[in-house]
């Protein structure tokens, strides 16, 4: 490398450019560092909210995992790293745990193939596109406390509506006890988890709105099959809307708590229970806060890791 | 533009003014006025409608105090009353559930021993010195926080006399008589369940399961909670066995595991069923005026312990006191709220509360008035009640965290065939030593 472009990498070569730029620059700062106080002063108070939101939550957490104390948080004990090693080594937080990551590559799967299809369906102009869309969207809408209740009663055994229309229709011998078996109860978080592609829906008849018409008319003329546009077209050109709907649909299983506790309940046995559930039931009884803390720090350790892996793949990607 | 500004401000400044002036008043509210002492009073029982009976009462003889209620649900009230404490909100009096709260807040609540003298004369020795060691025995530290209302207790069986009377049957007293009831049942019935019970719940689940367990070997429950007794001892066991043996005989239905506490009650209500496991605290049953103020319809019902499994064994109950009424710390009238408390187990107070059945007053010498139980059925279904509470083999703990996490669901994977009771028991052991579960005098 010669001098000379070290200096113009510098912007130190006399008569050049950088003369003439230095001027300029110092014209600009002024009002750019004036736009910076002004972004600051207005970001500050929400700086300030978020850091004592995350901060003080966060230490207060961290604080806490180490004790063995109740929710008065007095007389607490300190117990170091113990309730890590206990929840850590607890089969049921990693069942919890396991439970967790199923749910999550089954909300992606059915995202990325339902979701994407449904849209599709959508965006090819159906007649009925609006009664459709209502119907995707509506459970994302409903609360899913509520959804998930309402769903729940759907599979009691004695007087269950599913039972009920079973017996009716003469397939009596169908009917069983859904939540008592494994399968069934497995089966049954994944209908309410499909009934929530309303999101990746929305996701996906937004991002088509944006895609070059013009690629789709190249393909059609060059012979493409409908299937061959989806398949080798659209589902690539969509790979950043398909991160989207893989990142809300991990951190949403995360969050499905309430579809878990108020379906199954977490039925049969704590197998089909969650790590929310599993800390919600942490919490309750004398001196289990620390415990409950600890796994909850676990959680966003963990959850932190998949967003960081993510970033790094998303990065490589462009 | 200058004028805007200074209205914005003026606004501004009137509308913080006024949220001040209705934070202090709301602080005000929670102290003394005008020489009148406001008293808070959280709780979960008894009921909103008889508390708000008591309250008037209590205020009618008492003119300078009022007492401001809020009443929860009982899940809600467990979370609610320790970060009410900790956050500073201004609590009185609070009601504590004892085996399920006591040991969380006591460190906020006063001793009795310091608010004693404050109740009115007699009131103290009116209650049953049974009942007060028992609710002293849950703290971790043996100390007296709260004065229980009265005792609940359970399992216990309610039935529908008119059906049995009907199909000229007498409550069931064995495993024997029960099964052959519940063919009569099934053959003559056919639409009608036979026994109503809730397995979804896994503190539901422990409760049924202990009562069995009771039958042959009085105390075990309070044995293994208190960290002296093994759950996977040979009797715990042959309780998992025995309540596995109740479906595997068609006594009871395994459609009944996926039925959550509460919802079992609707077919008994219904008159759809015609004996339902539930416990004490739905004594209400017995009551004809109670039945009719919850719009139930049914014509009589009776009350009866859980049939004994075994033979040589005998009908038993695990009961506790519950309804404990406490000062908090932090209170700023504890005197007045000794006065409130002292009310509640005065003669005027018990009689508002007593008659609603939820607990067996611990007041001594209370009696309901003459006109509650109207049947033959309910007089003899309170009397059983009543003797299985007050003479409970066991005490009704249970360790919460332990229960929802591995009980409940060790439990129902041996009523669902997924597991024999040995592995269920063993299991339960394993995870009851693990550390996971505080348990014991700590």
């Amino acid at each position: 490398m010669s001098t000379e472009t070290t200096l113009r990498r510098v912007g130190q070569v006399p008569g050049r450019a950088t003369s003439v730029a230095r001027p300029a620059r110092r014209r600009k700062r002024g009002p750019q560092l004036k736009s910076l106080l002004i972004a600051c002063v207005f970001l500050a108070p929400l700086a300030v909210f978020y850091g004592i939101y995350y901060f003080y939550g966060f230490g207060f957490l961290a604080q806490v995992s180490t004790e063995q104390v109740s929710l008065s948080f007095l007389s607490a004990v300190n117990v170091g790293w113990d309730n890590f090693r206990l929840v850590l080594t607890d089969s049921i937080f990693q069942r919890s745990l396991l439970n967790n990551l199923a749910l999550a590559a089954f909300s992606v799967f059915v995202a990325l193939t339902l979701g994407f299809l449904v849209a599709m369906m959508l965006a090819s102009g159906l007649r009925a596109r609006r009664l459709i869309y209502t119907v995707v969207l509506l459970p994302s809408l409903i609360p899913l406390s509520l959804f998930a209740t309402v769903f729940g009663r759907m599979l009691d055994t004695r007087d269950g509506a599913i039972n009920e229309l079973l017996r009716n229709v003469g397939l009596g011998f169908m009917a069983q006890d859904w939540i008592v078996n494994e399968p069934s109860a497995y089966a049954a978080l994944g209908i309410l988890l499909t009934f929530m592609i309303g999101l990746p829906v929305i996701y996906y008849t937004a991002d088509l709105g944006q895609v070059n018409g013009s690629i789709l008319e190249a393909a059609t003329l060059d012979g493409a099959s409908v299937w061959q546009i989806f398949r080798l077209i659209l589902f690539p050109v969509l790979r950043n809307t398909h991160t989207t709907v893989i990142i809300a649909a991990v951190l949403g299983s995360f969050r499905a708590f309430d579809i878990v506790f108020f379906s199954t309940g977490g039925q049969p046995g704590g197998r089909t229970g969650i790590i929310g559930t599993y800390i919600y039931s942490s919490a309750l009884g004398s001196d289990r806060v620390g415990f409950a803390a600890a796994a909850s720090i676990i959680v966003l350790v963990i959850a932190l890791s998949l967003s960081l892996v993510q970033l790094i793949f998303g990065r490589k990607n462009k | 533009m200058r004028s805007r500004l200074k209205t914005a401000a003026i606004l501004i400044v009137a509308t913080t003014g006024l949220i001040g002036l209705v934070g202090c008043q709301a602080q005000a509210g929670s102290g003394s006025g005008q020489g009148k002492v406001v008293l808070n009073y959280y709780t979960w029982f008894p009921s909103e409608a008889i508390l708000t009976k008591a309250i008037a009462g209590f205020e009618k003889a008492n003119p300078n105090i009022t007492v401001n209620l809020k009443e929860f649900t009982n899940t809600d009230y467990q979370k609610a009353l320790p970060l009410a404490l900790s956050g500073g909100e201004p609590v009185d009096i609070a009601g504590v559930q004892i085996d399920a709260m006591t040991n969380t807040v006591k460190d906020q609540l006063l001793p009795v021993s310091k608010w004693k003298s404050d109740l009115d004369p007699g009131i103290y020795s009116s209650i049953d010195a049974k009942a007060l060691k028992q609710t002293a025995n849950v703290a971790s530290d043996g100390k007296l926080y709260s004065l229980p209302l009265g005792s609940i207790g359970s399992a216990v069986m309610f039935y529908n006399a008119t059906i049995l009377k009907e199909l000229g049957m007498t409550p069931p007293k064995t495993a024997k008589d029960f099964q052959a009831d519940v063919a009569v049942i099934k053959a003559k019935k056919p639409g009608i369940l036979p026994v109503a019970t809730a397995g979804k719940d896994a503190w539901w689940q422990e409760e049924v399961l202990m009562t069995l367990a009771e039958q042959d070997n009085p105390g075990i429950s309070s044995q293994i909670i208190s960290g002296t007794g093994k759950w996977n001892q040979p009797a715990m066991i042959a309780a998992l066995q025995t309540y596995k043996g109740m479906f595997d005989s068609g006594i009871l239905s395994t459609d009944s595991l996926s039925v959550a506490y509460g919802d079992h009650n609707t077919q008994f209500n219904d008159g759809k069923a015609v004996f339902l496991i539930d416990a004490t605290w739905n004594d209400y049953y017995l009551s004809a005026a109670a039945r009719k103020a919850a719009k139930n319809d049914l014509a009589d019902v009776g009350a009866v312990a859980i049939p004994v499994m075994h033979a040589g064994g005998k009908p038993a109950a695990r009961a506790l006191t519950e309804g404990g009424l406490a000062i908090p710390t932090t209170s700023k009238h504890p005197a007045e709220a000794a006065k409130f408390i002292s009310y509640m187990f005065s003669k005027a107070g018990v009689n508002t509360w007593g008659p609603d059945l939820v607990v067996i007053p611990s007041v001594k010498g209370f009696s309901l008035p003459a006109d509650t139980l109207t049947t033959p059925a309910a007089v003899d279904g309170l009397k059983t009640i009543t003797s299985l509470v007050l003479n409970a083999t066991s005490a009704r703990h249970s360790n919460q965290a332990f229960n929802n996490a591995v009980e409940g669901n060790s439990i129902l994977d041996v009523l669902s065939g997924k597991k024999t009771a040995k592995e269920a028991a063993d299991f339960m052991q394993s995870e009851w030593t693990s550390g996971r579960y505080p348990h014991g005098k700590q």
